[in-house]
């Protein structure tokens, strides 16, 4: 569930109120700790609970994954130690080139274009009244709320070639002639693919520019409106740079769920066409639960949790020179 | 409010793209709920056509034939101890990190933090044939016992920045009165930190619900798939029967649905919460 789920979509909130609650603890954890601490062993009934469960079926089969990355095991002998043998050959895997290029492509998909349509319509939202700004918010979150595996099934219907709705609704304006077997076209399935991943995505980015945007001063706008400036400038050089700490929170959990991406994908193509929409974790997949690679698998599991910790360390890097830059 | 006055004038357009994208967000739901009350004969006259009449057997033939039943009693049986247990937990942790001192605090953390980070796929193998190896994949045990394990970081972590920002005199007061710890955390803290434990409930429930990968590995007997697995099991036996599959649908969303219409604003400001701090 939670925290480190891929489908599990809200788990990214998740990651992104811990950089938050992260940020509160930095400041206490060095602190002697409160009038309610004890010496002695009875602190720990508060800890151990949670922290031994945790171990368990987190922590220990976390480690498991990195040795296991290590050997070649079928899933039914004893493993074989054959130390980063695994690694070597993944970097010379044509189609783990094509995995990764594709949740590049993603990348667009998951992350820029709902950023984009998100903080446009963060910016225009504001000509509205407060009520049905309240209303087009909630109506924006919906998705990201639902389950993406059940998405991914509703969608694939209506994708459908032959009765699906968006085909019939492409006939019924005229454009009988662009209604393709969406799900079924090696060049078209990764946008089809990708544009739910929009769709899922940009209510999301959208409500929390909005919710940074109550922090700016109105007298900011006023000032520019002053000095003669444009609708569009104030935009440019009021907004988008009041926003950044929330363009680093939504890049961050965008680009983080597109490494992730599994359930919305597994549903609707399983990968396919051919290779068209497959993903490091669909192949991790497919190499351990359907070909029983369970090393090789591992290794591509690891690849992946290195890419999300490249991609965190990367974002906090270019946010912290963006805000040196406008400060 | 903030940026209104940034824009002026053009609030028609503006109104109406908005809407526009609003539509779009709305519209495969409509559908979804459309299609699941026709018959199959209505589905060929077209998926934007109303049915003659509403046709709810459908709903009778994914809760029955389509052992929707099953699936929803087994998401429940996960859904409430997973929920009840990942918030004491959650509480528990949260209050010793907070106030308590013990061996290896910031070690123990960063392990946290690892946790928060790594995708469930990236340890999903070893999970599974320690599952096996416990006796315990098609169990309930191995969904709920994996899922409270996957909270542990974020209901940790959500509970101690809470309890940061209470104010220490009450508890300094409270400590004074002569009350003991576990009297504190029960009728000072708990009380105060309502909201925020219902907010992190509130997350946990959607979470589990939602949950996909491990049902789909650690369970593969029908009578214990949770609803997002036995929606895609019974697609594969059920993909010509649109309107008994989105009547499967409806059924896994609506509980959401219901919840978040609830509880949208607590729902959105606690998602939202960290980035204006």
């Amino acid at each position: 569930m939670s925290s480190s789920t891929p489908q599990s979509t809200l788990e990214q909130a998740a990651t992104y109120q811990a950089a938050n609650a992260r940020r509160v603890k930095k400041t206490r954890l060095g602190q002697p700790a409160s009038i309610l601490d004890r010496a002695g062993g009875s602190n720990l009934i508060y800890v151990l609970p949670g922290l031994l469960i945790y171990a368990v079926f987190v922590f220990v089969p976390i480690l498991a994954a990195l040795a296991v990355s290590l050997t070649e095991w079928n899933g039914l002998g004893l493993p074989s130690f054959v130390g980063i043998e695994n690694y070597i050959q993944l970097f010379a895997d044509d189609r783990f080139y094509t995995a990764l290029g594709n949740n590049a492509k993603f990348i667009i998909f998951y992350c820029v274009v709902p950023l984009i349509i998100g903080v446009c319509l963060a910016a225009i939202i504001t000509v509205l009244r407060q009520r049905e700004r309240l209303v087009l918010r909630t109506l924006f979150f919906l998705p990201y709320v639902m389950p993406t595996a059940v998405l991914g099934i509703i969608f694939q219907w209506l994708y459908n070639p032959a009765f699906g709705p968006f085909n019939q609704f492409l006939k019924a304006i005229g454009l009988g002639k662009i209604a393709l077997p969406w799900l079924g076209d090696f060049n078209f399935v990764l946008p089809a693919v990708g544009a739910v991943a929009t769709w899922y995505f940009f209510g999301f980015c959208m409500v929390v520019f909005l919710t940074g945007m109550q922090r700016i001063d109105p007298q900011l706008y006023d000032a520019a409106r002053v000095d003669g400036a444009k609708g569009w400038q104030s935009f440019f050089y009021i907004t988008l740079p009041s926003l950044l700490p929330e363009i680093r929170v939504v890049l961050l959990l965008t680009i983080i769920a597109s490494i992730k991406s599994f359930d919305l994908i597994f549903t609707m193509t399983r990968g396919g066409p051919g290779n068209a929409t497959l993903v490091p974790n669909i192949y991790m997949y497919q190499l351990g639960f359907q070909l029983n690679r369970y090393g090789y698998a591992a290794a591509v599991a690891i690849i992946g949790a290195i890419l999300v910790f490249a991609v965190n360390v990367a974002i906090h890097q270019l946010m912290r020179r963006a805000d040196r830059a406008i400060h | 409010m903030a940026a209104r006055s940034a824009i002026s004038g053009p609030a028609l357009p503006f109104r109406a793209i908005l809407w526009l994208f609003a539509v779009i967000t709305v519209v495969p739901f409509g559908l979804l709920l459309l299609t699941s009350i026709k018959s199959k004969p209505d589905l060929l006259k077209g998926a934007f056509v109303l049915p003659a009449y509403p046709h709810f057997e459908n709903y009778l033939n994914a809760w029955v034939d389509g052992h929707f039943s099953t699936y929803f009693t087994n998401s429940v049986l996960v859904v409430i101890p997973v929920v009840l247990v990942s918030t004491v937990l959650g509480v528990l942790t949260g209050f010793a990190f907070a106030y308590l001192s013990f061996p290896m605090k910031k070690a123990v953390f960063v392990v946290l933090t690892i946790g928060m980070m790594i995708p469930t796929e990236a340890f999903i193998i070893p999970l599974y044939y320690e599952m096996l190896y416990l006796n315990l994949i098609n169990t309930y045990w191995a969904l709920i016992l994996t899922q409270i394990a996957m909270s542990v970081p974020f209901s940790t972590l959500f509970m101690a920045s809470a309890m940061q920002q209470l104010p220490t005199e009450i508890l300094e007061a409270a400590v004074l009165d002569g009350a003991t710890r576990p009297q504190v955390l029960r009728r000072v803290i708990a009380p105060l930190l309502m909201p925020a434990v219902s907010t992190l409930a509130l997350f946990l429930f959607i979470w589990t619900w939602n949950e996909f990968l491990l049902p789909l590995i650690l369970v593969n007997d029908d009578a214990l798939r949770t609803l997002p697995i036995g929606m895609l099991f019974f697609q594969g036996k059920y993909t010509i029967n649109t309107p008994v599959l989105t009547a499967g649908a409806v059924i896994v969303i609506s509980p959401i649905v219901v919840v978040y219409l609830i509880f949208q604003r607590k729902f959105i400001e606690g998602m939202t919460a960290g980035a204006t701090k």
